[in-house]
């Protein structure tokens, strides 16, 4: 098709313009999807940076899909949506079949990623906070997470963690300083923390529920 | 401009993560089938086959209550299967097809039949044939659940629906052949009933466990 394409626009000068350049525009697309397709079939054979250079180049393109459908959404939610699909195509790249168009895959799962994160947000207008920030009243500021509820929550993973995530989180040490009483290392300090972090995210979400 | 930055920190987060498990549908179905037939090897071991099935097997009633949710069962699953990518938008009019030609048979029987028809439509196992092709579709839906989540469904609710409705019928056409009720009144209600069943449990189960 490409190799058509191509001939089409070098070989045949008499045709009208238009034509002419309608076949170089369906040219470029059809050599863009076999760049596309051979990046995601080395990814998914294991070629990492096959993979990082296929996200980099459709990212321009989930970002058009994402603006495109996003009116009721501030605009720097845009960017979490296009991770949120970033993810997704990390994690369902397997179910693209390699004699398949990679294109109609890769919106679909757009798509559906893009409808699903508006959901989640709700179908509520978002106004920008800080056109109303001299009319709201100020003592509503510590309600959402108050200390009781996180000593409760820091009291449902171990010790360890908690005291970490205490020192780090809430006293404002840094990493190191914070596993170096405990004797961790800066690097295990991090996975401890960020274990403990993903743990209690977990079950705020379960109690916001 | 830092929202740019993490995103880039994303992409090599993800480049740097092995590639995930493949999904496979050929594998899918052939595991499922495995699991229902074996069950219903299990089922026949213990209960078995209708002792008259050599004879019983000219009438086309008999053929038709194996024969039709076989056939149901052999679209739902490509349906399924289908819409199991991200891309697979499916028509779920051949569905309609055995349906509606089960359908055909209980209407047509509902005309002929010279007994009192409720009483055959109640029949004497109607609890028996409810209960058994729902416990047996039990663990191949679960399985067929377990092995889709590697897919992408777009429809989640629709995919588990379809993966009900062909394990489901997969048992009924096996149960058929332990069944002796051969009236289309009693078998195109009930086993429609449990298959129904069987694909409400599916879209149930695709709406908790196939959203992604």
């Amino acid at each position: 098709m490409a190799a058509f394409a191509a001939s089409l626009s070098r070989d045949c000068p008499a045709l009208p313009m238009s034509v002419r350049v309608l076949a170089s525009g369906m040219e470029d697309r059809l050599q863009q999807d076999d760049l596309w397709e051979t990046l995601l079939a080395r990814a998914n054979d294991g070629d990492g940076a096959a993979f990082a250079r296929f996200l980099h180049i459709v990212t321009p393109t989930l970002r058009a899909v994402i603006r495109r459908r996003g009116g009721g959404l501030p605009p720097d939610q845009h960017e979490d949506i296009l991770q949120e699909v970033l993810l997704a195509i990390h994690l369902k790249r397997q179910t693209w079949r390699r004699d398949a168009p990679v294109r109609p895959w890769l919106y679909a799962l757009t798509r559906y990623k893009v409808v699903d994160a508006f959901r989640k947000r709700g179908a509520t207008v978002t106004l920008p906070i800080e056109e109303f920030a001299d009319v709201l009243p100020e003592e509503n500021a510590a309600v959402p997470l108050t200390d009781r509820d996180t000593e409760v929550m820091l009291g449902l993973i171990d010790a360890r963690s908690a005291g970490l995530v205490r020192a780090v989180a809430l006293d404002g040490k840094s990493a190191e300083e914070a596993g170096a009483s405990l004797g961790l290392s800066a690097g295990a300090t991090r996975v401890v923390l960020h274990r403990a972090m993903r743990r209690l995210s977990g079950f705020a979400e379960r109690m916001m529920k | 401009m830092t929202t740019r930055q993490t995103t880039d920190d994303l992409i090599r987060d993800l480049a740097a993560r092995p590639a995930p498990a493949r999904f496979h549908p050929t594998a899918a179905a052939g595991g499922m089938a495995s699991l229902a037939a074996l069950g219903l090897g299990l089922f026949f071991a213990g209960l078995g086959l209708r002792a008259d099935m050599a004879g019983a097997w000219q009438h086309l009633a008999v053929q038709a209550k194996t024969v039709l949710p076989a056939l149901l069962s052999v679209i739902a699953i490509w349906l399924a299967l289908r819409s199991a990518r991200p891309e697979g938008h499916i028509k779920a009019w051949p569905l309609a097809v055995p349906i509606a030609a089960a359908l055909a048979l209980a209407l047509q029987r509902l005309v002929v039949a010279d007994g009192p028809r409720l009483a055959e439509l109640m029949g004497n196992t109607a609890m028996a044939c409810l209960a058994s092709i729902t416990l047996l579709s039990a663990l191949p839906l679960a399985a067929g659940i377990v092995l889709l989540r590697r897919a992408a469904p777009t429809r989640p609710v629709q995919t588990g629906a379809l993966l009900g409705i062909a394990v489901g019928a997969f048992v009924a056409g096996g149960y058929a052949l332990h069944c002796t009720e051969d009236s289309p009144l009693f078998f195109v209600s009930w086993y429609g009933m449990a298959i129904g069943l069987v694909g409400a449990s599916g879209a149930y189960l695709g709406h908790r466990f196939l959203r992604w």
